[in-house]
């Protein structure tokens, strides 16, 4: 901790660092009002897959880098779970060094754009700006400048692709490509092994494909990441289910000396009521993957999902609004979040309620589902949903909510999309009987190398955590790579 | 030799002592076990909704404790006690499913209940399950002083309204003896349509250790001094009710199994002395009632069940007050 202290120390002292932050007053930096986020029309952008944020213009990022002051103490960086060296991109930024801010974040973060896209910034690093917590202020847009500065060395066509070492033949395999096996992917590169990436889908990119919506996280910025990997030298190989397209030793035949495992959290989950088995009833999961991997709200395309009317979503997190916020661009009259807390308690982005409610989401907090009614074709057209109130917290810290009795209610609804939390893909822990799980069905790691009870096998991302952030699971697959890469090498040694 | 065979809730039990729900009919093997020591059927142990409440607010602390951090950011979390009690619940169809595999006695379902909310719905999963019936062990708290009796009492009539609209099995009550107008609450379950009462639950309680100042709990398992007031009140509704009525707590030996059916209980629910003496005390309470039978002329149960009865008594008042003042009154 304390070489970490010193390192920032030492950067902060650079004399680059010391001449900005001299170059205008704390007070001046101060009361300077946090710039706003560019945003598409909402009745537009609720017809069609356009981004809704468009980034940052250079001029109010450079204003916006000039709110930083620069602390002695980053707090910041407290929050940020791959230790982002925050005060350092922010600052680079200022002094429009906006490709070495990029540099500076690809330190500890592979998927920069990604993560100034999507990651809850407001509850991680900002909440522990030094503008929240001494000035009561609006922290700064760390989250904002961090997408900009990825963005700007997107465009500018001068994206460095990261140093490889010598390639040193020895074969290692990443089991998923969403962000922790692609953070593991990148850095296993890096170190000189032959990477070879396993995807069950036919895309690779995971939950930042098949999960997140364009309008959120174009498809692109993904598909960026994903050939500068290429460019490493990692192989992809799609349609691909380690377990049941081959087996792990399989694959050790085939000369993989050690895997990672990024095999998510892909299994929904439902509430269990009457009824909840009629058609039109979807997972989120299944919801958001149809229409954002197969294209089941083209024509041309053999799986569709009925465009609903009226379409009620359970849920208040991400995936609620992602799919909400989907159903109203597949032309819902009457796209519905149906929580059963308030919105206080919602445990999406505050972003996302608000682009959700610009677009003409209606939310019905304090609801619950009872049961769904169908049209005696099989086909969902009713559910009966009950008011809440809130009682004590729980242990969440959440107040618990409870029903009112007789305040039950009918709403039609051709469309119904189950979003109340994910449980681990099941399938790597089935075929590892030594595999050891939690009692979530979670695979257990040693928290610094990231290795199961199988010493060749390391994991990391939802497939560890349950349900985490993107930049969680690249943290985990960072980690892990460097597990892997010790385990490797004192193996070598060894023979 | 006698025949024990009873019917209970439309079922046909081969005796009359069935194993209350308890820790002891919790799992597939145990409940082989008791049924071949000659178990008349098993109540399986209930399944508790606020127990369920309680394992998600644990499972929550041991998610933080597992690493999985920024819970208040996780759409699983939000929704943990619907997932542990669809885990929980799921579990106990499974041991529904195993049990009724395993054994060919009635298996009856138990569910602990306190509101008429979404309980009521699992009502219909433990039929599919294959239960044979189901015990609705009911009981309201009476520690919300807003509310009154009456309203208190509405409770158990709208569970069993919900549940009775859903299922097609048998259901009883099983009740606490707290109630202002117990006998009248035991008819009107009856008037909203349940096929049995279970008489009486028995509650964990309080006791204080005066030397270490403490609050402790008092002993879980019964003794058999307190089926006094089962057997009262079994022979006071007897007559009163079409439903059958299982006589519950303090039934320790086949003496105990003859009297609850002398004063007209359909059956008898045993547990506590299952736990002091092993299964095989079942066949050890089984031939007591044999035995008995024969040696008063009795080939089936039916030619005694009630016969002390208050309603068949020629002082039915014996079951009153009275029995006090004539008790007391007699004590020199």
């Amino acid at each position: 901790m304390e070489s970490i202290l010193e390192y920032l120390k030492e950067e902060r002292s650079q004399e680059w660092r010391a001449k900005l932050r001299k170059s205008m007053k704390a007070k001046e930096r101060t009361s300077r009002e946090r710039v706003s986020m560019p945003e598409a029309d909402p009745n537009q952008r609720n017809k069609n897959n356009m981004e809704v944020n468009s980034g940052l213009p250079v001029e109010n990022a450079i204003l916006e880098a000039q709110r930083c002051l620069d602390c002695p103490d980053p707090t910041c960086m407290n929050g940020c779970p791959v230790g982002i060296n925050i005060p350092k991109f922010i600052k680079k930024i200022e002094a429009k060094d906006f490709l070495g801010a990029a540099v500076v974040l690809k330190e500890t973060n592979g998927l920069p754009a990604v993560c100034g896209r999507v990651c809850p910034q407001e509850k991680q690093c900002e909440s522990s700006c030094f503008y929240t917590i001494k000035l009561n202020k609006p922290a700064v847009a760390i989250g904002y400048l961090e997408r900009f500065a990825a963005d700007y060395e997107r465009e500018s066509g001068k994206m460095a692709v990261p140093k490889v070492s010598e390639k040193n033949k020895i074969k290692v395999g990443v089991v998923g490509s969403g962000p922790a096996g692609l953070a593991a992917a990148g850095d296993l590169a890096k170190f000189g092994y032959d990477v070879t990436v396993f995807e069950a889908l036919h895309e690779i990119g995971g939950v930042l494909k098949y999960g997140i919506p364009e309008f959120r996280l174009p498809n692109e910025i993904v598909d960026v990441e994903i050939d500068n990997l290429r460019k490493m030298g990692v192989k992809f190989k799609t349609n691909f289910l380690v377990g049941k397209t081959v087996s792990f030793d399989d694959l050790k035949k085939e000369g993989y000396k050690a895997f990672f495992v990024g095999s998510g959290a892909g299994l929904p989950r439902f509430m269990n009521i009457p009824g909840e088995n009629f058609n039109g009833i979807f997972s989120s999961n299944e919801y958001l993957t149809r229409v954002n991997l197969m294209h089941a709200a083209s024509d041309e395309y053999d799986t569709p999902v009925i465009s609903g009317k009226n379409v009620a979503v359970i849920g208040g997190g991400n995936t609620a609004m992602d799919s909400v916020r989907t159903a109203k661009r597949l032309g819902a009259d009457r796209a519905m979040i149906i929580y059963r807390r308030s919105e206080k308690e919602m445990p999406a982005r505050v972003e996302e309620i608000k682009h959700a409610k610009e677009e003409g989401i209606e939310f019905m907090n304090l609801h619950n589902p009872l049961e769904y009614y169908d049209n005696d074709n099989g086909r969902v057209n009713r559910m009966k949903v009950q008011k809440m109130e809130l009682g004590e917290p729980d242990a969440s810290g959440r107040r618990r909510p409870i029903p009112i009795e007789g305040s039950e209610f009918y709403i039609d609804v051709d469309t119904v999309v189950v979003s109340v939390g994910v449980s681990p893909n099941p399938l790597i822990p089935k075929v590892l009987s030594d595999l050891k799980v939690t009692d979530w069905g979670t695979i257990i790691v040693d928290q610094e190398t990231m290795q199961s009870s199988i010493p060749e096998l390391f994991a990391g991302g939802d497939i560890v955590r349950g349900g985490a952030t993107v930049i969680l699971a690249m943290g985990d697959g960072r980690k892990a790579a460097a597990g892997m890469h010790k385990y490797i090498q004192e193996k070598v040694k060894a023979n | 030799m006698a025949d024990l065979t009873t019917k209970y809730l439309g079922l046909t039990l081969r005796n009359p002592v069935v194993i209350a729900s308890s820790g002891l009919t919790n799992s597939v093997d145990d409940i082989v076990e008791l049924d071949k020591n000659g178990a008349g059927a098993v109540v399986l142990k209930s399944i508790f909704e606020e127990q369920i409440l309680l394992e998600a607010e644990h499972s929550l602390k041991k998610a933080e404790k597992d690493g999985m951090i920024y819970t208040e950011l996780s759409e699983t979390l939000d929704y943990i006690d619907e997932h542990i009690k669809e885990k929980e619940l799921g579990a106990y169809l499974d041991l529904i499913r195993k049990v009724k595999s395993k054994v060919m006695i009635p298996v009856i379902a138990s569910v602990n209940c306190i509101s008429a909310r979404e309980w009521t719905s699992f009502a219909r999963q433990i039929e599919d399950a294959g239960a044979d019936a189901l015990e609705l062990n009911i009981f309201v708290m009476p520690f919300n002083f807003d509310t009154n009796s009456i309203e208190k009492e509405q409770v158990y009539y709208d569970i069993v309204n919900k549940v009775k609209d859903l299922v097609s099995i048998p259901v009883s009550v099983k009740i606490s003896p707290y109630f202002a107008n117990l006998g009248r609450v035991i008819m009107r379950l009856e008037e909203h349509g349940a096929d049995g009462v279970v008489m009486f639950n028995r509650f964990a309680s309080p006791d204080i250790d005066i030397n270490a100042r403490k609050v402790t709990s008092a002993e879980v398992l019964s003794h058999p001094f307190e089926m006094a007031n089962t057997l009262r009140w079994v022979a006071i509704m007897a007559e009163q009710l079409k439903m059958d009525i299982a006589a519950s707590t303090g039934i320790h030996d086949g003496e105990a199994v003859i009297k609850q059916l002398l004063a007209g209980a359909t059956i008898t629910q045993v547990a506590s002395t299952i736990y002091r003496n092993g299964p095989e005390h079942i066949v050890t309470m089984l031939k007591f009632v044999h035995d008995w039978m024969d040696e008063h002329g009795y080939n089936y149960i039916d030619q005694f069940r009630g016969k002390l009865s208050q309603g068949k008594m020629e002082h039915p008042e014996v079951y009153e007050r009275m029995q006090f003042m004539r008790y007391f009154s007699e004590i020199k």
